[in-house]
């Protein structure tokens, strides 16, 4: 937030009548899109691809596009644009990352980023690790972001009814660990 | 309608929100009737991941500002463009350079050796000359003597040829020997045994000329012996050049010492006038790159 505000004030620091003679509007709505988005895309992609600078470029990369484009991009499909392409591209990376033996897990980045979290948490945590690209990405589109199936097949290129069923997948493998888990620390 | 086989499916569908209300308030009716399925349904709940307040770091770099749009005027930027003279482009490396001082040098020399051989083939081919000559005058007087030898014998025996005609053919060849010996005299001005056995050879013909103009029997027999005396002169005089000929093709050659710190000073290759100064300078430069070179490996 404190970003939002230093940014909307550096804005307002310049000419005001400045910039509603230069400024355009697609260069407003972009930034009111760097406010809205930009953390929820991160954070996607940091969870996934378990690198802050690769996230960070990822990131970078999405919103350079999303300004290359701006004349063809609705500014109300402007988030699952920004999703869409972040996705791709850190498929790409990962794709990339997959000839090299990842040695950072989930686990450390999640603590990093839920530090004092509860022992469920970790444990779902623990349990999300397992799981492959395509299902930790339907869990955090769906949890995180709150897409509908719909939206989450258009940012992954899936059809709604395969969003549910390897989303409910995800779930019941997820369902299925915390139950075994809960049993064996019981 | 919920049942014990699909339960599942409305129950994950209840989590991610995509029932409507009617399907909604089914699925919370059907976990009311059994408590089994209420614990199920509160597994599928804890599935669901909270999301973390995560904040992108350096987000400052994603947004977008007037300044980043800024053009100059198409004027002003023209008026900052340097008009440089197009450079000249380098035809000749390094490397190229010398190869070609290398093969200009080779060529110089070539072509002074070749100058310095020509002037030697003329000197040899002018003695050659002279000794043609020499031998054709040898020849000549032979004829001479045999043609006054046959007009004294012809005198002797009264035979029927007159006197004129001997003298008319004399004559012609003693013109001919003349000019043989002028242009002798003039290809080798300098070889003084030459010229003295052509004035030699010169003075006899005029003897014998006057001789056989004197038409006198007498005289006849007295110019036979001169002419033989002058045949055994010439033959001397030709062994002697013959002898000689050796020393003479072998010119005396002048060396000139070149003063080196003379600047105005010329060296002659052949045909050729160097400047002294511009190839110094063009030593200098390639024992300079050959010490160069040397250093480099």
């Amino acid at each position: 937030m404190t970003v939002t505000f230093r940014s909307r004030a550096r804005l307002m620091l310049i000419e005001p009548s400045f910039i509603h003679e230069q400024l355009s509007m697609t260069d407003l709505e972009f930034n009111i899109c760097v406010d809205d988005y930009s953390d929820g895309v991160y954070r996607f992609i940091l969870k996934i691809s378990k690198n802050k600078e690769d996230a960070r470029d990822i990131v970078q990369t999405a919103f350079e596009k999303l300004w290359v484009n701006r004349e063809k991009v609705e500014t109300l499909k402007a988030k699952s644009y920004l999703f869409t392409v972040a996705y791709h591209l850190m498929i790409d990376q990962l794709r990339k990352e997959s000839k090299i033996i990842m040695t950072d897990s989930f686990d450390e980045n999640a603590n990093a980023i839920t530090q004092g979290s509860s022992e469920l948490k970790q444990l779902l945590l623990e349990a999300i690790n397992n799981l492959n690209h395509t299902q930790k990405s339907l869990i955090l589109l769906k949890d995180y972001e709150g897409y509908s199936y719909q939206e989450i097949g258009e940012i992954m290129q899936l059809s709604e009814s395969q969003v549910k069923v390897y989303l409910h997948r995800a779930r019941q493998i997820l369902k299925n660990r915390l139950t075994h888990l809960e049993k064996m620390s019981a | 309608m919920i049942n014990e086989n699909n339960y599942e499916t409305y129950f994950m569908s209840y989590i991610d929100n995509e029932l409507n209300a009617t399907e909604r308030a089914a699925v919370e009716a059907f976990v009311l009737t059994e408590t089994k399925y209420a614990e199920e349904l509160a597994f599928f709940e804890k599935t669901k991941l909270q999301a973390p307040s995560v904040e992108m770091e350096d987000k400052i770099f994603l947004y977008r500002f007037p300044e980043m749009d800024a053009k100059l005027d198409t004027d002003f930027k023209n008026s900052l463009y340097r008009k440089e003279a197009p450079v000249p482009k380098i035809l000749f490396t390094p490397n190229l350079m010398r190869a070609s001082f290398a093969i200009a040098a080779m060529l110089i020399l070539l072509i002074g050796l070749q100058l310095f051989k020509s002037d030697t083939n003329i000197l040899e081919s002018n003695a050659l000359e002279s000794n043609v000559v020499e031998l054709a005058l040898k020849n000549k007087t032979l004829l001479a003597i045999t043609n006054n030898s046959s007009t004294n014998s012809n005198q002797t025996e009264n035979t029927i040829l007159p006197k004129g005609m001997n003298k008319v053919a004399i004559s012609n060849k003693i013109n001919n020997i003349n000019i043989t010996i002028a242009k002798s005299t003039t290809n080798q001005a300098s070889f003084e045994d030459q010229t003295i056995a052509t004035n030699n050879m010169n003075t006899n013909i005029v003897s014998r000329s006057e001789d056989f103009s004197e038409t006198n029997s007498e005289n006849d027999s007295q110019s036979i012996v001169v002419a033989k005396f002058n045949e055994a002169q010439i033959s001397s005089n030709s062994m002697e050049t013959m002898a000689t000929e050796e020393e003479k093709i072998i010119l005396p050659t002048n060396y000139k010492e070149i003063d080196t710190e003379e600047e105005d000073r010329t060296i002659n290759i052949g045909m050729l006038e160097i400047d002294g100064a511009a190839f110094r300078g063009i030593t200098r430069k390639f024992s300079a790159l050959l010490k160069r070179n040397k250093l480099e490996k």
